[in-house]
């Protein structure tokens, strides 16, 4: 009896993943727990082990797909065994399925929803979730009768002109949303033609390289949008004295081998001040979500890190509690986990707070944009030399490293900004004091 | 000084509209003319040569009532009563625009405007101040330099109007649509009348068949084609003909109908950018002045009183809208409205091939209609085509010739617009009996299937 693979649900943030490659051919015979394919999650690449034995009879997705957790992605079953009789037997299944008391998450599946996920494609899925249209209500125009992005574009109402339509199909053409006709119907001249094939004597043309925005861009794109959006946000900044931090750098450095404290940096100095001013400023340490503010009593600290893939953000909880030293320690792990895409969604999602440090690139201030829900964001700018003048008038040019605080003025004020910020900058001069606390 | 959202000089079907749809957005609106509500249009165009056709027409039908059963005796034609006609309607229709303007609270003022800056307009003494401008200007007839055009019986469309008496022998110099329309009214109450047209061809925006068959069906008019007038005498007028030949026609009256130019005197001072056809605007009826819009005959873009209604939805939707409007010209139908009627929307077969559009075109006689049958019988004449783009089927022409043309027209514009497809129109129910019929009839003829 055939059985399919489902898209694995990944923590409980995750809605979909994207078939990044298939390991696995048609024919190929796996045991469960085989790898059938690798998969990006928003934040990390995940392995999806397959939950049956038998022959790969059909793969449902191609690659780059995003395909939404609990979907059904591959059909396992023996060898010669047609694909069209699981989809007859689906029902049958079904039923029988549901007077087994102990069924599994992946027989819980919906096969309902799986048959209609594969009539649309991604895109289409996706907007018509986002737009509230059900797949139903759509009238496919796609190869073999599948929805596509268009279809559920012009359910939502675009007006496609009976020709543009047709042309848009025949063509491969993405319809813009509005175009130049009666109440913004969209006319064949406004399907932007097929490029022509350059002739021979074409003048050099530029050249421009089509990337799609999807995995952790996609998501991304969306957050940041979302956090311009939805936040009203204010940047202050500051310098704090940095002589302290230099100063313990040195002697960590300098320390013997067997202590493991050689690898402590500046910016794990600052996430502790970060991590332990937050507990005195309970208001930053929160989330804002519009009718009320969620404020946390540990602080969960997000670490803005900059990978192949694009930004992440893994998530140092309880950072309060520990020592520099552990502190140091996790957020290596976290970030190597990061860099080698292996990151469990979980470890991305939850952060109280979130620092961005880019003074290695020389930035000494920048406005770092919030991670909403959070109330506030840190960005760590570079050390530079600041001339101060001492009690006796003379001036003397001092190390200090750049703070910028963004935070969320409908959560919090100016002025307790201003206050937080100081008092950052005064645990982070006096560092070496507050790690004896 | 007082200061308004919109200033708009002149109150013709672009002005006033543009007044109209403003004030309805409750801004504050000054609307400035030097004459009468309405422009050209409502005073001395569209309107009143409808109402002299229509008067014309009804003595031609009482003619030839016979066969339908209709015997009158003794019918004859009432100049001075069809211009009275023609007066009450233009009096009832100034009125409404006056009431529109009222009840969307626009100021008018009357008298001539003179253009200050992009943000001052001048009108007596008095200095109005706007923080934009619509120039709605209009146009006027244009009268060649040809000896002889200073002559008092010649007169443009403007004088035509006002005339007391029936001209026994009329010469309509421009076979266009002012001239054909002049031609139809005074053929029809039994002055002879001529057209000299400089072209091949009256009317340029028709199709030739369908030019060709307007001529024939004016059948009390004389056709000269390709012929230039080189003098008018008080008596007749001489001109070169196709050949070349030099000949001459007596002619009682003489029309010149060559065309209009645009009322652009007085706009030096803004500094706008001016063509050949007009002053020089973009989509959305913006000059080179960003404040400053220019709509209707004043751009020369498009002179017809619907486009410039249009126009100014479009500006005032770019001032104070949704700014989203553009302007456009591929469906915007015309009119005729002789006898016979002949109205048209979207290009012909000769401007598809100049294009380089291919299409594809099926005419029907509108006598194959039953109620143009029982109106007019089997020897009436109309027609009806339909030409759609060879490939994709789209509409991209529509032209009739015949009764009710230019109340059918309208739905020529929609399919256009909305880029329907021949097998798209095929679906749509039309009622029966109407000529209205002949446009789907030509659909099934360029695809029957199903």
């Amino acid at each position: 009896m055939a059985q399919q693979v489902v898209m694995p649900k990944q923590g409980n943030s995750v809605e979909s993943c994207i078939i990044v490659e298939w390991k696995v051919k048609l024919g190929d015979k796996v045991a469960v727990g085989d790898v059938l394919c690798s998969a990006e999650t928003d934040k990390s690449t995940i392995d999806v082990e397959s939950t049956a034995e038998g022959v790969v009879l059909a793969r449902l997705f191609e690659e780059g797909a995003d395909v939404p957790v609990m979907v059904p992605i591959a059909v396992i079953g023996e060898a010669g065994e047609k694909v069209e009789t699981v989809a007859a037997e689906e029902p049958k299944q079904q039923e029988a399925k549901a007077s087994e008391v102990s069924a599994s998450v992946v027989e819980q599946a919906p096969v309902v929803a799986a048959s209609q996920a594969i009539g649309a494609s991604p895109r289409a899925r996706q907007l018509s979730a986002s737009l509230g249209i059900p797949l139903s209500a759509v009238q496919p125009t796609g190869p073999k009768g599948r929805i596509i992005e268009r279809d559920v574009l012009s359910a939502k109402g675009q007006p496609l002109s009976p020709v543009a339509r047709k042309q848009a199909l025949e063509q491969g053409i993405e319809a813009p949303a509005s175009g130049s006709g009666i109440g913004g119907r969209v006319l064949a001249s406004d399907l932007a033609t097929k490029p022509v094939e350059p002739a021979v004597t074409a003048p050099v043309s530029e050249e421009v390289t089509e990337i799609a925005v999807k995995g952790v861009r996609k998501v991304t794109a969306r957050r940041m949008m979302e956090s311009m959006h939805s936040t009203c946000q204010l940047s202050l900044h500051a310098f704090a004295d940095a002589r302290a931090l230099k100063r313990l750098r040195a002697g960590f450095k300098a320390s013997k081998p067997e202590l493991g404290l050689q690898g402590i940096t500046i910016n794990d100095l600052v996430l502790f001040a970060v991590s332990r001013t937050l507990v005195q400023f309970p208001a930053f340490n929160a989330h804002f979500l519009g009718d009320k503010i969620l404020r946390f009593a540990h602080v969960h600290l997000g670490v803005a890190t900059d990978t192949a893939k694009g930004l992440l953000v893994p998530v140092l909880r309880n950072s309060e509690l520990l020592s520099l030293k552990q502190l140091s320690e996790g957020t290596k792990a976290l970030i190597g986990k990061c860099k080698a895409g292996t990151a469990q969604p979980d470890e991305l999602t939850g952060s109280t707070f979130t620092v961005s440090n880019v003074g290695s690139f020389g930035i000494e201030a920048f406005t770092p944009v919030l991670n909403v829900p959070e109330v506030a964001i840190l960005g760590v700018g570079t050390i530079v030399l600041k001339p101060i003048e001492d009690e006796d008038g003379d001036v003397a040019f001092v190390e200090h490293i750049g703070l910028s605080l963004t935070m969320d003025h409908q959560a919090v004020d100016g002025a307790d900004a201003a206050r937080f910020l100081k008092a950052l900058m005064d645990n982070i001069a006096s560092i070496d004091l507050l790690l004896a606390l | 000084m007082d200061s308004f959202d919109l200033i708009v000089v002149g109150s013709g079907p672009g002005g006033y509209v543009a007044a109209e749809r403003a004030g309805a957005l409750e801004k504050k609106v000054l609307l400035i003319e030097k004459e009468h509500l309405g422009g050209v249009c409502t005073n001395r165009g569209c309107i009143p040569t409808k109402s002299l056709l229509n008067s014309a027409k009804l003595y031609s039908h009482a003619q030839d009532g016979k066969q339908f059963g209709v015997q009158a005796q003794e019918v004859s034609f009432s100049l001075l009563d069809a211009m009275a006609w023609k007066e009450e309607t233009i009096k009832t229709l100034r009125g409404g625009i006056e009431f529109l303007m009222k009840s969307n609270k626009v100021q008018t003022v009357f008298g001539e405007a003179q253009f200050l800056d992009a943000h001052h307009v001048q009108v007596g003494d008095t200095v109005y101040e706007g923080s934009y401008l619509i120039i709605a200007t209009g146009s006027s007839p244009f009268v060649p330099p040809i000896p002889g055009s200073t002559l008092g019986h010649v007169l443009t469309s403007d004088g035509i109007l006002e005339i007391k008496e029936i001209p026994s022998s009329l010469v309509v110099i421009g076979g266009g649509v002012i001239g054909i329309e002049f031609a139809s009214f005074f053929s029809m109450i039994g002055t002879k009348v001529t057209v000299i047209e400089m072209m091949s061809e009256i009317l340029p925006m028709m199709d030739g068949e369908f030019a060709k068959l307007m001529r024939r069906e004016l059948k009390e008019v004389d056709f000269h084609l390709g012929c230039k007038v080189e003098e008018i005498t008080p008596d007749s007028v001489l001109y070169t003909d196709a050949k070349g030949e030099k000949k001459s026609i007596a002619a009682s009256m003489v029309l010149m109908s060559v065309g209009r130019k645009p009322n652009i005197q007085g706009l030096e001072k803004l500094g706008l950018d001016i063509g050949r056809q007009g002053v020089v605007v973009n989509d959305r009826m913006q000059t080179n002045l960003a404040t400053v819009y220019a709509i209707g005959d004043v751009n020369g873009r498009s002179l017809l009183a619907h486009s410039a209604s249009r126009m100014a939805e479009v500006a005032v939707s770019n001032i104070f809208g949704s700014k989203t409007m553009r302007m456009r010209y591929q469906a915007i139908p015309w009119a005729v409205y002789g006898n016979p009627e002949s109205a048209g929307c979207g290009i012909t077969e000769a401007e598809a091939a100049k294009l380089g559009i291919p299409v594809r075109s099926r005419t029907v006689q509108m006598r194959a209609n039953g109620r143009f049958l029982a109106e007019h019988g089997k020897k009436g004449a109309g027609l009806v085509k339909v030409i759609c783009h060879a490939q994709t089927g789209a509409i991209v022409g529509v032209h009739l010739l015949g009764p009710y043309s230019s109340e059918m027209i309208w739905g020529a514009s929609a399919l256009i617009e909305a880029e329907l497809r021949v097998q798209d129109v095929k679906e749509i129910v039309f009622p029966h009996p109407s000529v209205s019929e002949l446009i789907k009839d030509a659909c099934f003829q360029l695809d029957h299937t199903l």
